[in-house]
């Protein structure tokens, strides 16, 4: 009998399925080549004049002003997004009212409008003479040109993370948890605490780390209502550009490698973050 | 035997990580025959199945189609039609165009004509009776109808081996008895090599020509549905088809005694440890004011009484023809004795079973306590 | 409902009216100032601010950088989907986190890595001038920046769907005879057609609209490398308001397309998978 001897483990087909070496060949090579390697280019470039050159790129004092305004504005952005994306969320999926559709559609305007258009709209809205902005010169506070203009930029494209990713978990939530509640006697604001919060908590902090982590790197929406006054309300990234237009790669990189850091450890905390949720 | 069968699985073992699929299965399919893979969910019956068709690839073996090795073809030049659990109908493609499909992408040179094609796709859904459905898309039919197109779908290619993965398993239980008996008569029809594979028993018994029990990977038994029931070459065989009562004895003497000492019946069988099965029906209920068990529960289904009898701690099902039961004239509390007709004695759980047989005709059971008793239903 | 109606009628109209607040001042107004901006002085004014040449070529470069962009993330996006939600292999999950790097690196860093590897002064500057190739200041730079920050969107589409469709029918159709591309072209095209159109609509949308990325990497050449976002940028800066915000508006027509068409798609997905959800 020939086929007795045919060596069985020869070029036997491992999966049926076939195009994984093609499709991870173009996945990995697209990643390598445009991510990857660029990015680890900047970061060879922001240590090669040594490390004590990168730290001092970072140590200037209009460095650390400029990672503080941003540190700060995104952080309470991403505070004011969480309170009005849960109540955006809140009333998008658990009242019926004219017009509902249209907002629920509304919320993912930050995510597709360009943030140029952004930057300029929210500019003309705040600025003293404008809609928004002639409002408040009477209570004297202003927006436009000072860092309470990019908090105003960073709520306006933090907002939807915050809605998306706590939505669903309402959708979700079981209505008779809340009817035994309200049966045990609990007050609506019991409820609330006690039986809705815990519920949606990861979902809201999930969307607030989000909202954060692209604070942080926002560039287009911010830099036009921003006034961009070093020391006051410069932001990182704007510095990076300040950087090369002067011809300052080192510095430059140095910058962009901090903000990569920063960013991967806001992407550790979401997938923690994502992990804990899944786990409850 | 190489020569006769249409399909030869030879030594098959196949890991997933640490879980033992298959752990060197041995298999001939004969042609024509309808072979049933059976087994619990884990015993690596679809696993096999999947090898067979090229889905997966074995760690080690071949799989001999007649006096081919299969093993280093593509799924697609196997000649096999796969039936799959949940149909895996092409969601956009017409009924017309699923059946179609494994004729249009044959390679033009070898592709028939399109009126060809066409006549095929027609007769196949003739076949299986959904020619009025050939326009519809598998979102517009019912379970039943989905599970005749996907049979169509494979059938078209010609192949010259038939798989099913649970083909009645997604079906609700009145659906699934019709399609079986007409799946039978389809194979009486076109006489098609075909092995399917189920966890259902009943469905393995009455559909299939041969059965291959298996288990954690391996096989326990092949033969005739029949002969598997009623000659299980291992304890789990029994256990695994049809309703029985456990019940952990020893051997002395050739007698089968229970832990309190009661006699079960003869057997001959070596001195020592053993199991004895009892199926319901085997079991007889002697009316009794001191008898050592009594009725717990009973209930009427169809032609059959069936009873749950608390013996010691055990329950033991017991079934009975209703004239019976109405003859005895008991009823849930009563007290009463048990005898076994007949049972199987397993010293090994691996190896075939003695047979038990009443000490005298009639005998009863032990009077007391059967600790280590329990049941068993499937 | 009827235990949701007894959330009290005013405390309801509070949330609802608050939500429509918050909504209109985030949402609704800056989309709003775009189009009165745009109009201020007329349709007249309006088109001709249209019609000027500077932005004419801005549309076109716009509509380029996004047909070479997108055709790059298309590509990306089924290979990453078909090895991801098809195979099972070591680092699978590792390169899952790797295709979203993109959304979490800030976008002028995106830009700030082509200029340090293609810049005059970048690490491959002194080779690109020996063969006088140009990249940054030029197309393709902004389509390297642009591809950077649109790369996971068609995969971040099409993976989830993928694997919720599995591969049963693609092995009914290899086991029926079908060769791997008959399979991709005829069955797994088909099921994934409206995710991979919704997944191209966004990328088209961030390709158009992308601002920070190219900014960096653009050098603001008017009629060059001049795209629509920064065209509104130095209409803007030249205090030519009424232009600025008649390009912008047309950057804000292509997100309410793309939402809108998204919004549709969405629908058709859902309403298909409806159908196949029937009870049988």
């Amino acid at each position: 009998m020939a086929h007795a001897t045919s060596p069985a483990a020869f070029g036997r087909p491992r999966r049926v399925i076939p195009g994984l070496g093609l499709s991870f060949t173009i996945t990995t090579g697209t990643l390598a080549v445009l991510v990857l390697l660029p990015l680890a280019a900047m970061v060879a470039m922001s240590l090669s004049k040594g490390v004590p050159a990168f730290v001092a790129a970072l140590a200037d004092r209009r460095v650390l002003a400029a990672f503080r305004v941003t540190i700060v504005s995104a952080l309470a952005a991403a505070i004011i997004s969480a309170i009005f994306g849960l109540l955006l969320a809140w009333v998008l999926t658990r009242y019926r009212f004219p017009g509902r559709r249209f907002i629920d559609a509304a919320v993912d305007l930050p995510f597709a409008l360009p943030t140029a258009v952004a930057g300029i709209a929210l500019t003309a809205l705040y600025a003293p003479n404008g809609w928004i902005g002639a409002l408040l010169v009477p209570l004297g506070i202003s927006v436009a040109f000072t860092p309470l203009g990019i908090g105003v930029a960073l709520v306006f494209v933090g907002l939807p993370f915050v809605v998306r990713a706590v939505q669903p978990i309402l959708e979700d939530l079981p209505a008779d948890e809340e009817e035994a509640a309200r049966l045990l006697g609990a007050t609506r604001m019991q409820i609330f605490l006690r039986v809705i919060m815990p519920a949606c908590a990861p979902a809201l902090v999930t969307g607030f780390t989000m909202a954060f982590a692209r604070g942080l790197g926002e560039y287009g929406s911010v830099i036009f209502i921003a006034g961009n006054k070093p020391m006051l309300s410069e932001i990182v990234p704007l510095l990076i550009v300040i950087q090369l237009d002067q011809y300052n790669y080192t510095g430059a990189a140095a910058i962009g490698t901090a903000m990569l850091l920063v960013s991967f450890a806001m992407l550790m905390v979401i997938n923690r973050l994502q992990a804990w949720a899944a786990a409850r | 035997m190489s020569n006769t069968a249409a399909i030869e699985i030879r030594g098959i073992s196949k890991r997933f990580g640490n879980h033992v699929a298959l752990d060197n299965v041995h298999l001939d399919i004969r042609p024509g025959e309808l072979v049933a893979l059976l087994g619990p969910s884990g015993s690596g019956k679809t696993s096999l199945l999947r090898i067979i068709a090229g889905l997966e690839a074995p760690d080690s073996g071949q799989i001999m189609f007649g006096m081919e090795d299969a093993s280093r073809r593509h799924a697609g030049e196997r000649e096999v039609g796969f039936v799959f659990q949940h149909y895996a109908l092409f969601r956009h493609m017409t009924v017309f165009e699923n059946v179609a499909f494994g004729l249009r992408v044959v390679p033009r040179a070898r592709r028939l004509p399109r009126t060809a094609i066409a006549d095929r796709v027609t007769k196949l859904l003739e076949l299986v009776q959904l020619g009025w459905l050939a326009d519809r898309y598998p979102s517009q039919l019912s379970g039943g109808q989905r599970q005749r197109v996907a049979l169509a779908r494979a059938l078209a290619i010609e192949p010259k081996v038939l798989l099913l993965d649970e083909p009645f398993a997604a079906l609700d239980a009145k659906v699934r008895k019709e399609l079986r008996r007409w799946l039978r008569a389809l194979h009486e029809e076109v006489k098609l090599t075909s092995v399917f594979v189920t966890h259902d028993q009943d469905e393995a018994l009455e559909l299939a020509d041969r059965v291959v029990v298996m288990s954690a990977g391996k096989v326990e038994q092949i033969g005739a549905p029949g002969d598997v029931y009623t000659a299980p070459a291992s304890a789990f065989v029994h256990e695994f088809l049809g309703d029985t009562n456990r019940l952990a004895c020893h051997i002395a003497a050739g007698r089968v005694l229970l832990a309190d000492g009661g006699v079960l019946g003869r057997v001959e069988a070596p001195d020592g440890e053993a199991i004895a099965y009892v199926r319901p029906h085997e079991l007889d209920i002697l009316p009794a004011k001191d008898g050592s068990a009594f009725i717990r529960h009973a209930s009427t289904f169809g032609p059959l009484v069936r009873l749950v009898v608390g013996f010691g701690t055990a329950n033991l099902d017991v079934a009975m023809p209703v004239e019976r039961w109405v003859r005895l004239g008991i009823a849930v509390g009563d007290r009463l004795n048990l005898a076994a007709r007949y049972g199987a004695v397993f010293s090994d759980p691996a190896a075939p079973a003695a047979q038990l047989l009443p000490e005298v005709p009639g005998t009863m059971f032990a009077a007391s306590i059967c600790q280590q008793g329990g049941t068993q239903r499937n | 409902m009827t235990a949701r109606g007894r959330d009290g009628a005013l405390a309801r109209r509070m949330l609802i009216g608050l939500a429509v607040v918050v909504a209109g001042i985030v949402l609704g107004m800056p989309l709003a100032i775009v189009l009165v901006e745009a109009f201020a002085r007329g349709p007249a004014a309006y088109l001709a601010a249209l019609a000027d040449q500077d932005t004419l070529d801005a549309i076109r470069l716009t509509v380029l950088v996004a047909l070479c962009s997108v055709t790059v993330t298309t590509v990306f996006g089924v290979a990453a989907a078909w090895c991801i939600a098809r195979f099972d292999f070591r680092g699978r999950s590792l390169l899952l986190t790797v295709i979203d790097l993109p959304f979490s690196v800030s976008p002028v860093i995106a830009g700030l890595v082509q200029v340090l590897l293609f810049g005059r002064r970048g690490w491959l500057g002194p080779f690109l001038e020996t063969y006088d190739i140009r990249i940054v200041f030029a197309l393709p730079g902004i389509v390297l920046a642009t591809v950077f920050v649109t790369l996971p969107f068609v995969a971040r589409e099409l993976i989830p769907l993928m694997q919720e469709q599995g591969a049963e029918e693609e092995e009914a159709a290899l086991s029926l005879g079908a060769s791997g591309w008959q399979t991709f072209w005829r069955v797994t095209l088909p099921n994934i057609r409206f995710a991979l159109l919704t997944g191209v609509l966004l990328a088209n949308a961030r390709a158009m609209g992308e601002f920070g990325a190219v900014s960096v990497v653009s050098g603001h050449i008017r009629g060059a490398t001049n795209t629509m976002p920064l065209q509104v940028e130095i209409l803007f800066n030249d205090y030519q308001i009424e232009a600025a915000f008649a390009v912008a508006s047309v950057l804000a027509l292509l997100a309410l397309v793309t939402l809108g068409l998204k919004l549709a798609l969405e629908r058709h997905q859902s309403g298909t998978h409806a159908n196949e959800e029937r009870p049988t």
